[in-house]
């Protein structure tokens, strides 16, 4: 499965800034999904909170935030925040908003960034 | 006394996949070879193409065979007497540039000049994962229904090169061949599609050119 790979990847990033931060605690999680990576964010969340169970990152909120997708138009030289057709993220199709062209280069949307963590440690 | 510490972290799990894989093609380019990603769905003719490119390609062929359980077709490449790495996904979906790493390991680089990386028969999960090859073959057939290109669009915008294989049986599925090819062509209007069966022969001169001109 997919996101199973990915979760544990991220939980292993958290973990390990945790630990070199000195965490005694991780609050909560800041995760970048990009609008076409082909990752589902509920079932993302759902395999992490069953994945963080007894280490420092259980309990932690986990907040996913959606990168829109941004294109360069291979026809129009467009740059910039792309139309998409609204039908569920990972099936979204990319479009120029200014010509309608297919043809583009997707420059941002694609991510799956581990952006930051909140920690509680000792002072 | 405990404090709250924000820290930023910044680690893009994509951006470290791309970066294996740019090492793995500097890897392939250091030692001449040229690598084809072999992506599609279950049973569109990827292994069936694959054997049968190794033996009317005037190349020395090796082939990375990624699958769930890849025994079964690494043993059909190995019948064709060309080096082959089976490389197991075990629970995942796709390859990725890690496990494409792994391979060339254990691959004789000295001994082939063109590399074919089977990926695992999905088209979904393969398409964020670069692996390090120079050109992104998608293979499908009439046999999944004429809208499996409009349901799965990213995998045909990435493609380089799109095979719509069982062309003989599209009348018998009920499909419609040159709709599938519009749904490609709109999708990546610049993308090679051949219509082939690889079974009866057809299309296959097409995409021997085709991955040649590309060698070149």
């Amino acid at each position: 499965m997919h996101e199973l790979s990915m979760a544990q990847a991220i939980v292993d990033t958290v973990l390990d800034a945790a630990q070199k931060n000195e965490a005694q605690d991780v609050l909560e999680v800041t995760i970048e999904i990009g609008q076409i990576t082909m990752l589902n964010p509920e079932q993302l969340k759902f395999l992490l909170n069953v994945l963080v169970e007894g280490t420092l990152m259980e309990g932690a909120q986990i907040i996913i935030e959606e990168i829109p997708v941004e294109i360069e138009c291979q026809l129009c030289e467009f740059k910039g925040e792309a139309n998409t057709d609204g039908s569920d993220h990972y099936l979204t199709i990319v479009l120029c908003p200014e010509c309608g062209a297919r043809d583009v280069e997707v420059t941002k949307g694609r991510e799956c960034n581990v952006k930051n963590i909140r920690i509680e440690k000792v002072d | 006394m405990h404090k709250i510490a924000d820290v930023e972290i910044q680690h893009d799990i994509m951006v470290a996949n791309r970066k294996l894989a740019r090492n793995n093609q500097r890897l392939l380019d250091q030692n001449g070879i040229f690598a084809v990603d072999v992506l599609g769905a279950i049973g569109s003719g990827k292994t069936s193409l694959i054997e049968t490119l190794i033996d009317h390609l005037d190349h020395k062929v090796g082939v990375i065979a990624g699958d769930v359980i890849s025994k079964y077709d690494a043993g059909r490449f190995e019948s064709h007497n060309v080096p082959v790495v089976g490389l197991n996904t075990g629970k995942e979906c796709h390859l990725d540039a890690h496990l494409v790493k792994h391979a060339l390991e254990d691959m004789p680089l000295e001994d082939i000049d063109l590399l074919f990386i089977e990926n695992v028969g999905n088209l979904i999960c393969p398409v964020d994962f670069e692996l390090g090859s120079h050109l992104r073959m998608v293979v499908i057939s009439v046999s999944e229904g004429d809208d499996t290109v409009e349901k799965h669009p990213l995998i045909f915008q990435d493609a380089d090169l799109v095979v719509i294989n069982k062309v003989d049986l599209a009348e018998a599925v009920g499909a419609s061949v040159e709709k599938m090819v519009n749904d490609v062509k709109e999708l990546n209007p610049g993308v090679k599609v051949i219509t082939s069966s690889i079974k009866m022969g057809k299309g296959l001169d097409e995409i021997i050119s085709t991955i040649e001109s590309y060698v070149l």
